[in-house]
This record gives structure tokens, C-alpha cells and sequence, in this order.
């Protein structure tokens, strides 16, 4: 009998090497499905940020659904929201359409077509950055899934046309064949379903019913949006400000400047250059944001004449600007304010990314 | 005929081998050796699965089986009575753990395996002071951090805690166990049993860039086990209810939403004598009440199957001995 015990013994330690594998596998049904990493060569492991910070976020590829061409509902439907709760709005034309953090928290990618537009809405609930992209790569629509995996506690989306996988708060490629390609942006509007309520009140605003069944409302990550301590992951902090305080980024290269709510208790408008660009910022305690002056809008005088609807800006030469920086009316009717790349984020979270200065009045 | 029922166990063990996988590795569940007498030396082997199928928000179970984790566990246990009242048990394990995400027509699946933590428990016992036919068993251990907390998967990408093997942490066990032969039935048992884990702290989680303590846990069983003779075997059926308390994990010493809960399982089992050595055991577990912490995914069914052997010390024949 002790012969045997040694046997049993000595077999468990020959099998007990540690070890992991991890494997993709594809039924290949649609143009949507991600190919296997022989074909995408997803098992490629170079990327172009750390490797040993990027993280298993726990739920595993896909295990958080992005969500495809959803349902959406008109405004009077909407019974998951109160009105604190913060929406990411999105203009095309008269489409507007509003895709709230309760429903972002749970899935965390929505792709979406509006007219011509095909719009990544991408929102990570760990850094608060809700950023847009579209969709087309090298000329092909592809759909952004989320990958399970994080950097710097931010989200990493991948794309399912090429496996490769992306940093939302850098907008580029950071593992797989698009490696150092960057997303083009799509301008996002965030702000309390209050405000986007009197701002849009014909708008369309995501359904609750997704296909999948989740307990939207009630945030999976407790506390965390408030709690300046509280982290799932590790990370750099940066004592200049508290952690979760919520900012407008504006992103340039490797260098960030970020824009304060305080900084608009005081005025509405500030105008501010940044790396050799002029800025225009507008602001009130419910939403930043950030257009690029050129030379065919820098010389306009803004005047702030947001009164809870849809104008926030009125022009010396009598055109009225909307909150997407669209002339709804006057001498510039249908024209444009250049959108800033820019991003509303927990604070810790830009810092972690990029060098960051902050505006001071 | 033992030799039969010896085969259909083995049969099970490999059918169900083949078919899953295992996840959180079954530690209190299979501490426990019986004192068998001073000089016994007691050997168990265990196979257990653990699946979780099921996503739940606090009680309400969600339309939804696209995740799987499985967690295959290989326990050995050890034990030694010193005396008739004290003894020292191990348990050594083996772990394999998977995670399956099935979602828009595509399976994702990512496995570690390898050695788990191992537990140490030192025992005594102390018959008839609960009354005629009890038992008492007090005991206090430590969970060695035998297990690697620190696994890659194979693009380099470290995995979460839960997923490794091992805790990196030594954690600290309290184990009581109390038995009450029935009167009015000689043949049935009453038993409890509870066990308190006090989580230690890895202190080189992702790299050294954190800390990460699984959460303390309760593990509570109320049984009725009886005996039948079948087959000139004798047989253990047994029916007990299991109630587990998990609280929070924590990083940095702050609580990771979406961990811990309480649990209540049923645990039908069945044991059979095989000879007066060897026993063999099999249990079902499944759960009738969960309420976790936020959403999560639970338990939706575990199956153990083991053998225990004894080592009996050769009797020395005094009236043989030639002076």
C-alpha cells in the first residue's frame, strides 16, 4: 500500500506544472464574428504599450457584450434614468440619439450606424471616458467588441474585423496588425439626462431592452464613480487633483490639458491655446465642451446663451451655435465649429496617459 | 461484487473527467479525515468539479449562460492520529480552471492549471461531552500558499486573482465538527460541521503593484448519514445542508464590487465501505438559495467523488514474542 501512495504521489507531480492557454474559436457566420488568432494573428504579443500592465480584467473576451445596432426609444419610454445619471448624446442631422452610462456600464461598447456615420460609442466605467470612433478601418466597416482586458484600469476594445486590440483613452492600435493605427474621433456630447432632456426632448435614447438581461440602473462598480479610493486595478495616481473628479482632456501627441468644472463658475466661455492651437471651451456645471479655432473662427465674438435648450452660443455676426458646435441658425447656418479631440475623464485617468497640464483661470 | 462497485466509480470519475472542468478550489469542503486511532494513517483522494453557469444579480437569476468557469480540483488529504484524541490532516491539491465566454456564435476559452494551496489542520477530539454517542472535533490550521498566484496567459497577459491556481496568501483555519449517534436509530448520525478562513494578504499581486485578500469565508454543514447493508457492503447515504458565507475580496485593502454572498446548497452523498480499509465516497452538490454581492456568477452544480484509506499500525503479537 505505501508503494502505491508514492505512485499517486509522484503521478500528481509530474501533471502539476502550471500552466495556461487561452483559445478563440469562430463559427465564422457573419462579417461580425472575430476570426481565430491563426487567422488574425491576434496571438501576436507585441504592443506597442506595456505588456506586464496589461491586464485580465476578469470577465474575459466578450464576457462584457458590445452591443450592435441596438433598439432605441423616445424619451417618454425612458424609465431606468434619474436625472443625474450622465448620457453620451450624438448628433447626425436631425438624428439625434443619447446612449446612457446605465447601459454603458453593463456593456461598455454600443456600435452604431446613424445616416452615413458608423459610431464605436465607447465608454469604460474605470476611467469615465465615454470617446467615439468610427467604424470604418482601411475602408472596411468593422464592430468593436470588448476584449476583457485593460490598460492602466482602461478599457481595450478590439475590433472584429482584424483581432486587433486598441486603447480607448490613446485612440490607437496597441496590439494585432493595425498596430499604431488610430481611430478616427466622432465629437461626443456628455452630460445629466436632465439636461439632455431639455436640450433634446425629441431625441432617441437607447433601450433598456438590449437582448440581454442585466440589472441596467444599478451601477456594477458600487461607489467606484465617487469613491476617490477606491480601484480595481492598479494604477497611477496624481495628488493634483482627486481621482475621480470628473475633466474635459484635451489631447494632443503625448500631452493633455485638462479643463476643470470649477473653472467655469466664473465664466462660461474660456479661450485658451495649447500646444500652438487655440481652444474654445464652454462650460456650466452640467457639461464642458471644446471646439478648435481656425483661422475661419477665430476671429467670431461668442457670446454664452444657453438657457436649458439647444442654443449654447450666438455669434457676433448673428449665428447661432448648437452644443455640437453646429450653426442652427443665421449667416452660418449648417456650418461647423471644428471639434477638439478632446474627452471627458476621471480625472487619474489622464495623467496615467498623457503629460498633463491644468488649466488655470 | 466490491470489486464491481470499485468499477463503477472509477467508470464515473472518468466519464465526468471527460466532459468538464473544475473552479474554486473545494478546500473546506474536504477537510475533515475521521481519528481512526492512535497510529492510523488515513489517505483520501478526491476529485472534484465545480461549475458556474449561472449569473446572478443578488437573488434574481439572469437570462443568461454565456459564461462558464469550471474548476477541476485533485485533493489529497493526509492524516495521523497521534492519539485516540489528536491528529494532524494536510490536503494537498491539484487545480484546473477554466473560463468559457460563448458569445455571438464565438467560444473563447482560457485555462491555468497547476498546483493549488495546501492546508494544514491539527485536531482533537473529544468523545461523549456533548452526551451518550457524540463526538466533538475542534481543530485549527493554515492554508500554505503552495499554489502560483502569478500565471500568464499565453499573449503574457497576467490573469486575475480567481483564475490562478494559488492565493499567494497564508490564511488561518478554524474547523469544529460535532457528531450525535441517534437512539431511537443506531445506525443514523446527526452531524455538524463549521469552518472559519481568515484570509491572508498576497502582497505581490499584478506584478508587485498590489495587494489582493480573498475574502474571509463561513462554511457551515448540518447532515443526517445512515447505514445500509447491501450487497455484503455496507453503505453511507447521507443528505446535508450547506451554508456559505463569502465576504468581499479586497485590493489595497478596498472591497471589489461583485464579491461575496451567501449560499445554501443541498448535498446529497453516498458512501460505501468497500472493505474495512477502504471507503469511497460520492456527493452532488447543488444550490437552493444564492444572494451574491452585485452580479455574479454562481455555482450551478458540483459533484465530488473520492476513496479513503486506512493504514492500520501491524499489531504486535505479545504472547508470540520469544523472550
Amino acid at each position: 500500500m505505501k508503494k502505491k501512495i508514492i505512485v499517486l504521489v509522484c503521478t500528481g507531480l509530474l501533471i502539476s506544472c502550471s500552466s495556461s492557454s487561452n483559445e478563440d474559436s469562430g463559427t465564422g457566420q457573419n462579417s461580425n464574428n472575430p476570426p481565430t488568432d491563426s487567422e488574425s494573428g491576434s496571438g501576436n504579443v507585441t504592443w506597442s504599450i506595456p505588456q506586464s500592465q496589461v491586464l485580465d480584467g476578469g470577465p474575459g473576451k466578450d464576457g462584457i457584450p458590445a452591443l450592435v445596432n441596438p433598439n432605441f426609444v423616445n424619451i417618454q419610454s425612458i424609465n431606468y434614468l434619474n436625472d443625474t445619471d450622465f448620457v453620451l448624446g450624438f448628433k447626425q442631422g436631425e438624428d439625434v440619439r443619447a446612449y446612457p452610462h446605465a447601459i454603458l456600464d453593463w456593456h461598455e461598447i454600443v456600435n452604431d450606424n446613424i445616416g452615413s456615420v458608423s459610431v464605436a460609442v465607447t465608454y469604460c466605467p474605470l476611467t469615465g471616458t465615454g470617446i467615439g470612433w468610427n467604424r470604418i478601418l482601411k475602408g472596411k466597416e468593422t464592430t468593436f467588441g470588448v476584449s476583457g482586458l485593460l490598460y492602466n484600469t482602461n478599457l481595450i476594445p478590439y475590433d472584429r474585423e482584424t483581432n486587433s486590440n486598441w486603447s480607448q483613452i490613446l485612440n490607437e492600435s496597441v496590439n494585432g496588425t493595425l498596430l499604431g493605427e488610430k481611430a478616427d474621433l466622432i465629437q461626443l456630447f456628455e452630460t445629466d439626462w436632465k439636461t439632455w432632456k431639455a436640450l433634446y426632448p425629441n431625441s432617441k435614447v437607447l433601450s433598456n431592452n438590449t437582448g440581454f438581461s442585466r440589472t441596467y440602473g444599478i451601477s456594477p462598480y458600487g461607489d467606484y464613480n465617487t469613491n476617490n479610493n477606491r480601484f480595481l486595478f492598479p494604477v497611477p495616481k496624481d495628488p493634483r487633483m482627486p481621482s475621480k473628479e470628473r475633466v474635459l482632456a484635451i489631447v494632443d501627441g503625448d500631452d493633455s490639458k485638462a479643463y476643470r468644472f470649477s473653472s467655469f463658475i466664473s465664466q462660461n466661455i474660456i479661450k485658451d491655446s495649447f500646444k500652438s492651437k487655440n481652444y474654445m471651451l464652454v462650460g456650466n456645471p452640467n457639461f464642458i465642451v471644446s471646439f478648435e479655432l481656425d483661422a475661419n473662427t477665430e476671429e467670431l465674438i461668442f457670446e454664452y446663451v444657453y438657457n436649458g435648450s439647444e442654443i449654447l452660443l450666438k455669434d457676433n455676426e448673428g449665428s447661432e451655435w448648437n452644443v455640437f458646435g453646429e450653426a442652427v441658425s443665421g449667416p452660418r447656418m449648417g456650418e461647423f465649429l471644428k471639434p477638439a479631440p478632446a474627452f471627458m475623464a476621471f480625472w487619474f485617468s489622464v495623467p496615467a496617459f498623457y503629460i498633463t497640464d491644468i488649466y488655470v483661470n | 461484487m466490491k470489486k464491481l462497485f470499485l468499477l463503477i466509480f472509477l467508470f464515473s470519475v472518468g466519464t465526468y473527467a471527460q466532459t468538464c472542468c473544475s473552479g474554486g478550489v473545494p478546500l473546506s469542503n474536504n477537510l475533515g479525515l475521521p481519528n481512526e486511532g492512535k497510529g492510523v494513517f488515513v489517505v483520501g483522494l478526491n476529485y472534484d468539479y465545480n461549475n458556474l453557469n449561472t449569473l446572478n444579480a443578488g437573488t434574481e437569476k439572469l437570462d443568461d449562460n454565456s459564461r462558464q468557469r469550471i474548476t477541476n480540483s485533485v485533493l489529497l488529504n493526509f492524516g495521523y492520529a497521534f492519539t485516540d484524541r489528536l491528529s494532524v490532516e494536510t490536503l494537498f491539491t491539484w487545480v484546473n480552471q477554466t473560463r468559457t465566454i460563448t458569445q455571438f456564435g464565438n467560444e473563447n476559452f482560457t485555462e491555468t492549471s497547476g498546483i493549488g494551496d495546501a492546508v494544514l489542520l491539527i485536531k482533537y477530539s473529544i468523545p461523549e461531552i456533548l452526551g451518550k454517542r457524540t463526538l466533538l472535533n475542534l481543530g485549527v490550521g493554515t492554508k500554505i500558499p503552495f499554489g502560483e498566484s502569478d500565471i500568464l496567459n499565453d499573449q503574457g497577459i497576467q490573469l486575475t486573482a480567481d483564475l490562478q491556481p494559488g492565493s499567494g496568501a497564508w490564511d488561518v483555519l478554524g474547523w469544529f465538527s460535532a457528531s450525535k449517534g441517534l437512539n431511537f436509530r443506531p445506525s443514523a448520525t446527526l452531524s455538524a460541521t463549521a469552518t472559519y478562513r481568515f484570509t491572508g494578504v498576497n502582497n505581490s499581486y499584478l506584478n508587485n503593484t498590489a495587494t489582493y485578500e480573498f475574502g474571509n469565508e463561513i462554511q457551515t454543514n448540518l447532515g443526517y448519514t445512515d447505514q445500509f447493508l447491501m450487497f455484503n457492503t455496507l453503505f453511507n447515504p447521507g443528505l446535508i445542508f450547506k451554508y456559505r458565507k463569502a465576504f468581499e475580496d479586497k485590493i489595497d485593502d478596498f472591497g471589489i464590487p461583485n464579491t461575496g454572498g451567501e449560499w445554501v446548497f443541498i448535498r446529497p452523498e453516498l458512501g460505501a465501505q468497500l472493505t474495512p480499509q477502504i471507503n469511497m465516497i460520492s456527493r452532488v452538490e447543488l444550490p437552493i438559495y444564492s444572494n451574491v454581492v452585485g452580479t455574479q456568477l454562481t455555482p450551478t452544480v458540483r459533484f465530488t467523488i473520492g476513496v479513503t484509506v486506512k493504514l492500520k499500525p501491524k499489531q504486535t503479537n505479545i504472547l508470540n514474542i520469544i523472550p
